[in-house]
């Protein structure tokens, strides 16, 4: 039996090749999804490591957690100056040095400032002792010297190159305050790396850092190094012994694993979301491997009644179908290892394309990856090939005596029944997933809709009939005969073309499930804009990811210009209730109502600038707060605070959170201060124009900020949500890519089953033309029909992903019409890709040979 | 077996519907190669019912697959009336094929996917041409399959399913029909019917038919057979009997 299940598989290689592409394809993206993210992880240990090499000991001060905002400047409290002269004087200390960091941004030659997308700009402050930059240090000197005065920097390697800087160029650089100029004196470079993890770099004299980030007499880190003979843990405890309560020592390797254990988990969830995506396209992929073997055992009929007339039994045949569904498996997920190195460079370019720029050294294979992959890989083959194994099982011997003749597909009412009920569970966990309050809402939303996919595609054949029908009249007016066997070909076999479809429909679902969440969230948050904005501008900058922004000043300025009636500043904060992450919105309590509505339900939101937080609502409810009781609230920089709730507001939306306080508690609170949104008034009397100029004028230093009406706010706010779009649409695009495969392969697989009757067609004088035409606007109706289905679950998706987050300020459902045309339209398009294959062979077909086909 | 109007027209008169000369058509190369068809020069008449007869391997459905431009001959020249059929190219052999010429294979003559009247008008709606509504009425009538019209081929038996491949073969009124075996797989009333049928449309209508048979009894309805042995035009009988057929055979064979 093993011989000739291998025989089998060796005789018809297209076939072979042709299943397993989709499980090359999903496994490849599984596994470039950990070759990414292991690379990433591993050029982030190896940067993390490089950058404290030659360091033992760092003193900082003690934080309750670490934020993971990613602003880069952290948010710890700064320590003491004198710590380091502390440190300086205990034993086996060979040399100490006092580090300051904060927000630097550099503005490039045009003036433009730059904006990684994602790392943060940094400012650092130069160890005073120029032996500390040396080839065993983390900071390596390329080109020049370290600043000696003020008014000098050096800057990153990769900064000075992409922007043309050089030693000796004057720079302009951006701070929590005004703008200032200096004198490139140095380049310098990270261990081998050019800059740090994409981050921008300037690095000053450490008195000239301390004044420019606010930081005078104090310290963020004291670096130390030991002395020959003393271990770094050992230094540690000394040092630890003597320092102040509320700052702490720790090792540079501790420092090190700390950082990219923070790194991990921040990429752990990056990792799920593409691996999400992987295993959509194996989804899709299992209905082509399904659909594959269910034709080929149909094919094969006679083959399986002759060798159960010879004595094979029906659990050989099973066996023998699942062992080529296995070694196919097998093989194809091999390939697909292979295939995710290339895949793991093309979503590095994806997500580049997108902006999000990842730094990467060479690629990262693990054990892991190929566990994973192969395990998938053939288990997934063999699933989808356990259906068809059974159906072969049950050949009777008499099939072999039998002519064969081209299969009837009925529709059982049995076959409804469970197509119904498999739908309606699906709906039912999926919207417990939306509706209801689980833990793991997401995971029920995924099962949910995967069952909804399994029982629409046992309905579709229901629906293919009609459906081919419908859009097949059209291309049977215009083509005439072609047309009409192209459209009586699709309805021939109803469940085979169902299945081929609803691998397209799952792709199609998603994608418009995504566009019509997309142009929900756009309508609902125009909406929201128009009702609660009273701001005529809003100040934001061009700064990518993270709670960067731009200079108090701008915001002060600003409000110093006649024209310029109220202005409130918004700057967000990283917190934690009961261990869980949140976020506040610091604002000025005097001006926001003038800017935007907050829709108070209780107190008054001056009361903030005695202290205390304003609560949306909905959290003072689910936490069972009132006005007067008070908030535990833990800080990175104090731990848990109990502030007292003043007053509660329903509006969250433009402020974008359920926190609110007062600048001032900010500053306290937290170390770096920078807006991330001003907004602000036209004066009374004063034109819209003049007030523009004004802004103009008040922000000419500041070119990391941008000024916007309501009206372009509201367009790069849709701007930023259709590049999201963008993003998982692309990601999206594999799963396509696999059905449109999977109609190939069905659509060759048929027209080898039509040989003769392709033949004849041939023989009486069907041109080639016409045989290419027929197959494929066979392959354009079977896309529509997927096309089709996919709109009809995608918009139920939509819906019902829009209804359930209609608390989260999505209350508006917008149907993208336009849009969805445009997906049928181009699942029209992909049908004549995918027919190109089989159209060629069904026309390249040889008739003498094909007539005499059995 | 000769009819009256044959008597009428002089040989030199009548047309040629197909002419092979110096025909041949060999497989494969060097000493593997079988020359299937080996200097065959002959002119089939319009009008006339031609069988084409010899033992397996004499290259009889060769023959006719390359007076059909089904296939291609390796040297010779094929000629549809006056068109050279072996200098064409494939697509324009696919339209000669689809307006001068019908086919009546064995079996499989029928798309299953189409109904009856859907398959007898397959070659003109390939070409975008109107039947001929009242040569079509009359054709249908004389095969009577009127009622028989809009079922599938799966619903028919196999004579009715012959006849509709017969009747599509004529609905275009082609310059020639090719039969092969076209009762080989029909019991002998069945087979006598379609015979009848044939023979009455090269009389009637004055259709050209060239069948290939190795069956005496079909052979016998035509107006000549050919008799072919090793690729070669061995002999060549007007009127054929059954037992002439039978007597010739037999001493091809041996």
């Amino acid at each position: 039996m093993w011989k000739t299940t291998v025989k089998g598989l060796m005789a018809h290689k297209l076939r072979l090749v042709l299943t397993a592409l989709a499980v090359v394809l999903g496994v490849g993206f599984i596994a470039g999804t950990y070759v990414l993210t292991d690379t990433i992880n591993k050029t982030f240990d190896q940067l993390f490591a490089d950058t404290t090499q030659g360091i033992d000991v760092f003193v900082r001060s003690e934080t309750a957690f670490e934020s993971q905002s990613g602003s880069g400047t952290g948010d710890r409290e700064a320590i003491p100056e004198d710590v380091l002269e502390t440190v300086r004087e205990v034993e086996g200390v060979e040399t100490a040095a006092g580090s300051v960091s904060g927000y630097a941004q550099i503005v490039d030659k045009e003036g433009e400032a730059i904006a990684p997308q994602g790392p943060p700009t940094l400012g650092f402050g130069s160890p005073d002792d120029e032996s500390a930059i040396n080839e065993d240090s983390a900071v390596r000197l390329r080109d020049g010297r370290v600043p000696s005065t003020p008014d000098e920097v050096m800057i990153d390697a990769a900064t000075a190159e992409d922007y043309d800087f050089s030693v000796g160029d004057s720079v302009d650089i951006l701070f929590e305050g005004p703008k200032r100029t200096f004198e490139i004196v140095g380049i310098i470079g990270f261990g081998d790396a050019d800059n740090l993890a994409g981050a921008t770099l300037s690095v000053f004299e450490l008195e000239a850092a301390q004044e420019l980030f606010n930081k005078e007499g104090s310290l963020d880190a004291v670096e130390v190094t030991a002395a020959d003979g003393v271990s770094a843990g050992e230094l540690r405890n000394r040092i630890a012994a003597v320092i102040p309560d509320g700052i702490e020592a720790e090792t540079g390797t501790a420092i090190a694993d700390e950082q990219s254990e923070s790194l991990q988990e921040a990429l752990g969830f990056f990792n799920t979301a593409l691996l999400v995506f992987g295993f959509i396209s194996l989804f899709v992929g299992a209905f082509i491997i399904f659909n594959t073997f269910s034709i080929v055992v149909a094919q094969r009929t006679r083959e399986f009644g002759l060798l159960r007339a010879m004595g094979a039994s029906g659990r050989q045949i099973l066996g023998s179908v699942l062992v080529e569904s296995v070694i196919v498996g097998f093989l194809a997920s091999l390939v697909g290892l292979a295939a995710g190195f290339g895949i793991a460079a093309g979503l590095q370019a994806v997500l580049r394309a997108f902006g999000l720029d990842l730094p990467s050294t060479g690629l990262v294979f693990q054990t892991r990856t190929a566990v994973i992959g192969l395990a998938v890989g053939v288990l997934v083959t063999l699933f989808s090939a356990i259906g068809p194994a059974r159906r072969a099982s049950r050949i009777s011997p008499m099939a072999a005596l039998r002519k064969s003749s081209p299969q009837q597909s009925t529709f059982s009412r049995r076959r409804m029944i469970i197509g119904v009920a498999v739908t309606l569970v699906g709906a039912a966990i999926l919207s417990a997933g939306l509706f209801g309050s689980f833990d793991n809402a997401v995971s029920y939303v995924g099962f949910g809709a995967a069952i909804i996919f399994f029982g629409v595609t046992a309905l579709s054949p229901l629906f293919a009939g009609p459906l081919a029908r419908a859009i097949g009249a059209p291309i049977q007016a215009l083509l005439n005969i072609p047309g009409k066997l192209a459209r009586q070909n699709s309805l021939r076999n109803p469940k085979r073309t169902a299945s081929t479809a609803a691998a397209l429909m799952i792709g199609l679902a998603l994608v418009s499930m995504v566009s019509i969440f997309g142009a929900s969230l756009k309508a609902s948050s125009s909406k929201i804009l128009d009702e609660n904005l009273k701001a005529d501008f809003i100040l934001t900058t061009s700064t990518g990811g993270g709670f960067t922004g731009f200079s108090p000043e701008v915001a002060e300025g600003v409000a110093e210009q006649d024209e310029i009636g109220a202005v409130a500043s918004l700057r967000y904060g990283e917190f934690r209730i009961d261990g869980a992450t949140k976020f506040l919105t610091a604002t000025d309590p005097d001006t926001i109502e003038d800017v935007t509505s907050l829709g108070v339900t209780e107190g008054d939101v001056a009361d903030l600038n005695n202290g205390g937080v304003f609560l949306s609502s909905e959290v003072a409810e689910s936490e069972g707060l009132a006005v007067g009781d008070d908030l535990t609230m833990e800080f990175p920089s104090e731990g848990d605070t109990d502030v007292p709730v003043v007053g509660t507001f329903e509006t969250t939306d433009i402020v974008g959170s359920d926190f609110l306080v007062s600048l001032d508690s900010y500053s306290e609170r937290y170390t770096t201060n920078l807006d991330t949104m001003v907004l602000a008034t036209v004066a009374g009397g004063a034109s819209t124009d003049a007030a523009r100029d004004a802004i103009g004028a008040a922000t000419s230093e500041f070119p990391n900020v941008t000024v916007e009406n309501q009206a372009e706010f509201k367009e790069t706010q849709a701007g930023l949500v259709d590049q999201l779009l963008g993003l998982v649409t692309a990601l999206l695009a594999l799963a396509l890519i696999i059905a449109l495969l999977g109609i190939t392969n069905t659509l060759a697989l048929s027209v080898f089953e039509r040989t003769r009757e392709l033949g004849l067609l041939r023989a009486v004088g069907m041109s080639r033309r016409q045989a290419r035409s027929m197959i494929r606007w066979e392959s354009v109706i079977i896309a529509v029909i997927g096309a089709v289905l996919g709109l009809v679950v995608g918009g139920f998706f939509g819906w019902a992903l829009v209804t359930s987050l209609a608390d989260e300020g999505i209350s508006e459902f917008a149907l993208p019409g336009g849009q969805l045309i445009a997906y049928v339209v181009a699942a029209g398009v992909a049908g004549v890709i995918a027919a190109i294959p089989p159209a060629r062979r069904a026309a390249r077909l040889n008739v003498l040979e094909a007539i005499a086909t059995e | 077996m000769q009819s009256a109007t044959e008597e009428a027209v002089p040989r030199s008169v009548r047309r040629v519907a197909s002419r092979a000369v110096d025909v041949a058509k060999v497989y494969g190369v060097g000493s593997t190669a079988v020359r299937a068809l080996d200097g065959v020069d002959m002119e089939f008449e319009e009008s006339k019912f031609t069988a084409i007869m010899g033992p397996s391997g004499s290259g009889k459905s060769t023959l006719l697959h390359c007076l059909a431009g089904l296939d291609q001959v390796t040297s010779g020249k094929i000629y549809l009336g006056d068109v050279d059929v072996t200098s064409l190219t494939e697509k324009h052999r696919t339209l000669l094929r689809r307006d001068k010429v019908g086919f009546i294979f064995q079996s499989f003559n029928l798309i299953p996917s189409l109904t009856a009247k859907e398959n007898i008008t397959l070659p003109m709606d390939l070409a975008r041409r109107k039947p001929d509504a009242e040569w079509l009425n009359g054709l249908l009538d004389i095969v009577g399959l009127k009622d028989r019209l809009h079922h599938h081929p799966s619903e028919l038996s196999g004579g009715e399913q012959q006849r509709v491949a017969a009747a599509r073969a004529l609905a275009s009124q082609p310059a020639i029909v090719f039969a092969d075996e076209p009762t080989g797989n029909l019991d002998s009333k069945r087979g006598g019917e379609m015979l009848a049928f044939m023979r009455r449309a090269v009389k009637e209508f004055g259709q050209t038919i060239i069948m290939v048979t190795h069956d005496p009894i079909a052979a016998s309805y035509s107006d000549q057979v050919v008799f072919l042995a090793d690729g070669k035009i061995v002999d060549l009988m007007e009127g054929p009997t059954v037992d002439k057929v039978l007597d010739r055979m037999k001493t091809l064979e041996s």
